[in-house]
């Protein structure tokens, strides 16, 4: 190993992205480390600064909320890539589709018959005592029976292989950063990029648009799209911005929009025009006040209507978060199982459901090597990773799972594999986790690569942008 | 388009063109510091902050008694030094004076001033991070840019470095925003509004310029112009990049009719007041009429008479103030109806 290197740290229980055990780069990372060797001290500087610096004369920002005000932010990226070679990202994306085809099953099930609920797969109280099932939706079926087109599955990897963390089947965000990252890595790693043969991500605008005019209820081959964001002020509005753009689709407000006659309809300059499909950006919540929360300002008053009338496409369908609620989740092997009749490809991190008097035992005898999260939550809010908690931290917390123990879920803490990051000059390992995303209109599509998070401070295991996370481009090469 | 879109290009237009114009004005103004009479750069001051109808920050201003010379503690007044109280006590008076430091700060980053060229670029930069998939990748590239420089720099530091070539680089920047708008932008109804929200300002900045250096140098007659009353008149001329066409369509001495005239007359001019009116009705008309059709009619025709009292009343015109007056109310109005014809109109009665 090369100077830059030589305090990097590999650890036998951590699986290390480019090193084997015995220190030896992977297959397919050897090249890497040549380059990163040769590179000059000076060289590498200024890569990491083009791809800071494009970042920031990009605008690409998100937002963080403080005590009184937002302010705009710059994540964090880390110039060294994660390599992952096809026959890597092949199983990764037959797991992943798979997955999401039982998730849209499942879905198209608990909002029709229930069969699952009927078989004893699932118990019925984990359905619907969810927060997220919408008893609105029941009985209907959203147009190619796609409840979900666009997803955004959590996967980390261990030892053990890659295991999902997450499904994100409500407003999944991240794919700009992706997209971001990839132009920012072609920028300042031109030769190794080119040497490396990198299977492209870019025409990700293409394939989400394909996914949403075979969703438009018209059948025409250029509906008309909106993609609705909560607005500026939104922690991912760059996204959405980008994402209009990419797939040529307004950038709409719900004040933007109403509807007549079921119908939804955009205020344009020159008076009302119809949309087809709205690529929704915002939760189920806010989406109709006339349906959901009536106290929203949000929404679009008869939304809902329009949408059971088959008058025009959401995307994702209102309800989705059932399936990616934390207790279900639980249950997703078993759905491939019964809806595909195949044993999953993909497997899940193991999972305790407190609501089970037997698994709340285990889960308060061992808080302290265990992560325990609460079920209505994201973002790694309102989490609990024992082996990082104080005995305070952990007895306050048992006390909020003991009182309510149907909120909460425990999983072992995984020792989310590491990939060598650009810090002060030199190469240290970070933990990562990856986030693909998969898009399905009448069929399913996925771009070769995702976001990977990076937790930049040092043995964290938080990627959450919000919580000192960063990111990093992710190269599937080409076989 | 989206009507919320058209109005944040609208917007943008507007917020740009205003920073523009004051960084035009404060160039002028902070090059004068250097080498004007005292009595000039008080008329400056006095001529930003009528035209921008704003309060100069404190008491007001007042020409100090001694500052008729360029020395001593006039010119310190005026010129201002950084690290020394911004505010100076006049001579146990119960009022205090603005040095010149303090105005510029006023007028350049104050945020609390919604004309400050710090806030009119913030708005503009604002506007198009919202309405960034409607204008192209390159100009919002340039516009951000930009902002991020304006963003590093206070006050203390372009004073102790030259105000005027700070004022210079952010006119600079929004002449470069606005070059590649035209050479990337797709002229569809977002360049339309984005124009239109241009030219109507400059023609109510223009209008509001002009009135406020009427009523501090009267051009009639009987009223005797302040001292030094010609080169009050060719920084208007400098403002419009308008010398050389002066020159050319008069004498080398300056009057103050005939600068007037050229700058509200001149359509070879590219920001004369007709210029500028002229072009605010052209893009009116290139745009498709909007959903309320009352006051699209309204609109259509208010943007006409403005045009003809522009070209037409104005040679013949006996009070030109009066007339400006008209042109600044015609252009609030025209603001109004293309508000309510495109942006805020009510939907409830139209056809779906």
């Amino acid at each position: 190993m090369s100077d830059r290197f030589q305090n990097y740290s590999l650890d036998s229980a951590i699986y290390d992205e480019m090193f084997l055990p015995d220190g030896q780069p992977r297959d397919g990372w050897q090249r890497l480390q040549r380059e990163l060797t040769d590179f000059s001290d000076e060289e590498l500087a200024n890569i990491q600064e083009r791809v800071t610096r494009s970042f920031s004369n990009e605008g690409i920002t998100f937002t963080v909320y403080g005590d009184d005000e937002a302010e705009e932010r710059i994540i964090p990226i880390d110039c060294i890539p994660r390599l992952l070679s096809a026959a890597e990202w092949d199983t990764l994306a037959a797991g992943l589709e798979q997955r999401l085809r039982a998730l849209n099953l499942f879905l198209q099930d608990v909002y029709g018959e229930a069969r699952l609920i009927a078989d004893g797969v699932i118990p019925p109280e984990v359905v619907y005592e969810c927060p997220h099932y919408r008893p609105e939706m029941r009985g209907f079926t959203p147009p190619q029976g796609t409840w979900v087109a666009v997803c955004g599955t959590d996967v980390v990897r261990t030892n053990d292989g890659f295991r999902v963390l997450e499904d994100n089947l409500r407003v999944p965000s991240g794919v700009s950063y992706m997209i971001a990252n990839r132009k920012a890595a072609k920028t300042s790693l031109r030769r190794l990029y080119r040497d490396s043969r990198v299977q492209e991500v870019e025409h990700y605008g293409r394939l989400l648009r394909e996914a949403l005019v075979e969703l438009a209820p018209s059948g025409g081959a250029n509906p008309r799209i909106a993609l609705l964001t909560p607005g500026v002020y939104n922690s991912a509005f760059y996204e959405h911005m980008f994402l209009a753009r990419e797939i040529d689709a307004e950038l709409v407000e719900g004040r933007d929009l109403l509807v007549r006659d079921g119908f939804v309809y955009m205020r344009t300059t020159g008076g009302l025009e119809r949309i087809d499909v709205i690529y929704r950006r915002v939760d189920d919540d806010f989406l109709d006040p006339s349906v959901f929360r009536s106290d929203s300002v949000l929404g679009i008053p008869g939304l809902i209507d329009a949408y059971r009338r088959g008058n025009v496409a959401l995307a994702n369908a209102p309800g989705t978060g059932v399936a990616d609620d934390k207790s279900v989740y639980a249950y997703v092997p078993d759905m491939v199982r019964y809806y595909l009749n195949a044993d999953p490809l993909l497997q899940n991190v193991e999972t305790y459901l407190c609501r089970r008097p037997d698994e709340l035992e285990y889960t308060l005898d061992n808080l302290d090597k265990l992560v325990v999260k609460r079920v209505g939550e994201s973002g790694g809010y309102g989490m609990l990773v024992g082996p990082h908690a104080s005995a305070d931290e952990r007895a306050e917390y048992a006390e909020q799972v003991r009182a309510n123990p149907n909120d909460f879920i425990s999983q072992p803490t995984l020792a989310l594999s590491r990939s060598p990051c650009l810090i002060d000059g030199r190469f240290e390992p970070r933990h990562v986790d990856l986030r693909p995303f998969i898009l399905h209109g009448r069929e399913t599509r996925i771009v070769p690569g995702a976001f990977c998070r990076v937790a930049l401070r040092r043995g964290s295991l938080v990627v959450n942008s919000s919580q000192g996370g960063g990111g990093k481009d992710v190269w599937v090469l080409e076989d | 388009m989206l009507a919320r879109s058209a109005q944040g290009l609208y917007w943008m237009g507007r917020y740009l063109e205003r920073a523009d114009h004051l960084c035009r004005l404060l160039r002028l103004q902070t090059e004068a510091l250097v080498d004007r009479p005292i009595a000039d750069i008080y008329a400056g001051w006095n001529r930003i902050y009528a035209s921008l109808n704003r309060q100069p920050p404190g008491a007001g201003l007042e020409l100090l008694p001694d500052g008729q010379s360029t020395d001593g503690a006039g010119v310190l007044q005026v010129m201002g030094v950084p690290g020394t109280a911004a505010w100076q006590q006049s001579g146990g008076d119960d009022y205090t004076l603005a040095d010149s430091f303090t105005l510029a700060d006023d007028l350049t980053f104050e945020r609390s001033n919604p004309d400050s060229v710090w806030s009119c670029f913030a708005q503009g930069r604002e506007n198009a991070r919202q309405m960034r998939h409607c204008i192209s990748a390159e100009m919002w590239t340039s516009l951000n840019l930009a902002y991020l420089r304006i963003q590093q720099v206070s006050i203390r530091d372009i004073w102790n470095a030259s105000p005027e070539s700070f004022y210079a680089t952010v006119s600079a920047d929004v002449d470069t925003f606005m070059g590649v708008a035209a050479a990337t932008m797709y002229r569809d109804e977002g360049w339309r509004f984005m124009r239109l929200g241009r030219f109507v300002e400059r023609s109510q900045l223009a209008a509001s310029l002009f009135l406020a250096q009427l009523e501090l140098f009267p051009t009639d007659a009987d009223a005797s112009p302040l001292d030094g009353s010609e080169s009050d008149w060719i920084i208007l001329l400098r403002l419009y990049h308008a010398m050389a066409a002066y020159n050319r369509a008069y004498s080398v001495a300056v009057a103050p009719n005939q600068v007037l005239d050229l700058l509200v007359t001149d359509p070879l001019l590219p920001d004369s007041l007709c210029s500028s009116v002229d072009a605010a009705a052209a893009e009116l008309s290139a745009i498709v009429p909007g959903p309320d059709r009352e006051s699209d009619d309204a609109a259509r025709r208010l943007a006409g008479r403005l045009s003809a009292l522009v070209h037409y009343e104005w040679p013949d015109a006996k009070d030109h103030a009066e007339l400006l007056h008209r042109v600044n109310g015609y252009c609030r109005q025209l603001h109004n109806l293309v508000t309510a014809t495109y942006f805020d109109y009510h939907s409830a009665n139209l056809p779906a």
